[in-house]
């Protein structure tokens, strides 16, 4: 859920990019110190966003018939956790506030914090968790997906109805926002999850490198997991 | 679409004008839309760029109404949101059977948000319609914003238009097959859509790795910086606009900072 550029009046613009702030400099501090250890994380990192930008541009099917885009959040906390995640994610937004204005300048700040903080870093921590107990792979990233696209819309109800509490108040705000998102956004984030589930099935199938050399599946659960596939 | 855009950001009338400038123009016009506490300085934003829009770059104008409705319905929902949760004033419509109503205030403040959102999108689009991406990038240079971030982001530009491109070859010959027919099929079709994309891409970027490295890449990308100066004119139109728009906006209610 992007917040259109001029949505955010003044106060909250500025307070969501303070907020944001340090988790892409977290993010920025990793980055170099990554890519002076392995040179070959830039253009990796690089594709990675691009194929973000592009996922998140794409329409995804949905029931109601109407234009929903993925937002591919989940996959890059997976993949890269949630402070390199965030400054993909403050990039990919930039592009779509320029290229496509979904999002905007001002509310950069809200949307780094929404799609490139919050749902990542739930992401991250469901595979995470899962993975240790051992749970089955694919249902462990169905939810971290599907929990990532949940997470941000209710964070985006969250920055709203901060920002608008209306005369009802700030819980009467939010309710107003997630229910109205929830129409398009609960499928949604179904959708997504299942959509990624099959991303990371094709990548174990065809090229399970990637995952064993980002550290996200150890070398014995790809092989049982291709066995189980066959 | 993407292509279309950056084609017109490369060959606009605008083209030779300085991007600083324009950059600089844009971005002041977006803060004044925000920081306007009445939506007559955002509209006067969003009629201004769209007359710079079309008739100094020189954007066709069917294109540009076309752009101007793709972010529409997003803005759309929250607003219907606001207008329902904000009380005051007289009531102007009421919801029968439900606690649902759309008063003055409610009403003042939806159309307050939509000037602002409108004048905002326009200024984006003037910024995108009329500056190429690698001046942005050079301008970012300029600003000493970290070149990690910088390299990062020209890479991640240049694979946007590969990817678009892959997505939508995959996404034709799924159609061609009725990848798309049923509902449960189109689930399954994007999602190998999507897997098939991203494995390509890695290997793409493993690709650009080596020929990096068989250029003798050094971990930084050179960029060739020229600079055009910033014509005296140009400047001073610039901010006897803005400032015209300050003035509408203080003249209409003040300014809002904090």
């Amino acid at each position: 859920m992007h917040i259109m550029e001029g949505f955010l009046p003044s106060p909250w613009w500025e307070i969501w990019i303070l907020i944001s702030l340090p988790f892409v400099a977290i993010g920025l501090y990793q980055l170099n110190k990554l890519v002076r250890e392995r040179r070959e994380t830039l253009p990796l990192l690089a594709v990675a966003g691009a194929f973000v930008f592009v996922l998140s541009s794409l329409k995804i099917p949905s029931f109601n018939g109407s234009c929903s885009h993925p937002t591919g959040t989940g996959l890059g906390g997976i993949l890269f956790g949630p402070c390199i995640a965030a400054v993909l994610g403050l990039i990919v937004l930039v592009f779509q506030a320029i290229f496509l204005a979904h999002g905007g300048i001002t509310t950069l700040g809200a949307n780094v914090f929404s799609m490139g903080i919050a749902g990542p870093a739930v992401a991250y921590l469901v595979y995470k968790a899962g993975t240790r107990a051992g749970a089955n792979t694919y249902a462990t990233v169905f939810i971290a997906a599907a929990l990532a696209d949940l997470v941000t819309y209710v964070v985006t109800a969250v920055q709203l109805a901060l920002a608008f509490p209306g005369t009802v108040g700030f819980l009467g705000a939010f309710t107003a926002f997630a229910a109205i998102f929830a129409v398009t956004q609960v499928p949604l984030a179904i959708i997504e999850g299942a959509i990624i589930m099959l991303v990371f099935k094709y990548i174990v199938q065809l090229k399970p490198e990637i995952l064993t050399r980002l550290n996200l599946l150890s070398e014995s659960t790809v092989q049982k997991l291709r066995e189980a596939a066959v | 679409m993407y292509e279309v855009l950056e084609d017109f950001a490369q060959t606009n009338n605008l083209r030779e004008t300085s991007p600083g400038l324009k950059l600089f123009i844009g971005t002041a016009s977006i803060l004044l839309c925000v920081s306007s506490p009445g939506p007559v300085a955002p509209l006067l934003v969003a009629a201004s760029m769209t007359a710079a829009v079309l008739a100094l770059a020189k954007i066709p104008a069917r294109f540009y109404a076309k752009l101007l409705l793709v972010p529409v319905s997003f803005s759309l929902m929250s607003i219907a949101a606001i207008l329902f949760i904000t009380a005051g004033g007289t009531v102007l419509l009421e919801v029968p059977d439900l606690p649902l109503a759309i008063t003055a205030d409610g009403a003042n403040l939806a159309l307050l948000l939509l000037a602002r959102v409108f004048g905002g999108m326009c200024s984006l689009y003037f910024i995108a319609l009329t500056t190429p991406m690698t001046e942005i990038f050079d301008i970012l240079q300029r600003l000493r914003v970290p070149a990690v971030l910088i390299d990062l982001a020209m890479l991640t530009y240049r694979f946007i238009f590969i990817l678009i491109e892959e997505a939508g070859q995959i996404y034709r010959s799924q159609v061609m097959r009725l990848g798309y027919g049923r509902f449960r099929e189109s689930v399954r079709s994007f999602g190998m859509l999507a897997g098939a994309l991203f494995i390509r891409t890695w290997e793409s970027g493993e690709a650009l790795m080596l020929a990096m490295d068989a250029r003798c890449y050094d971990g930084r990308f050179g960029m060739p910086g020229e600079t055009r100066p910033i014509s005296v004119p140009a400047l001073a139109c610039g901010l006897f606009y803005l400032s015209a728009v300050l003035a509408v906006s203080l003249s209409t209610g003040g300014l809002v900072i904090i």
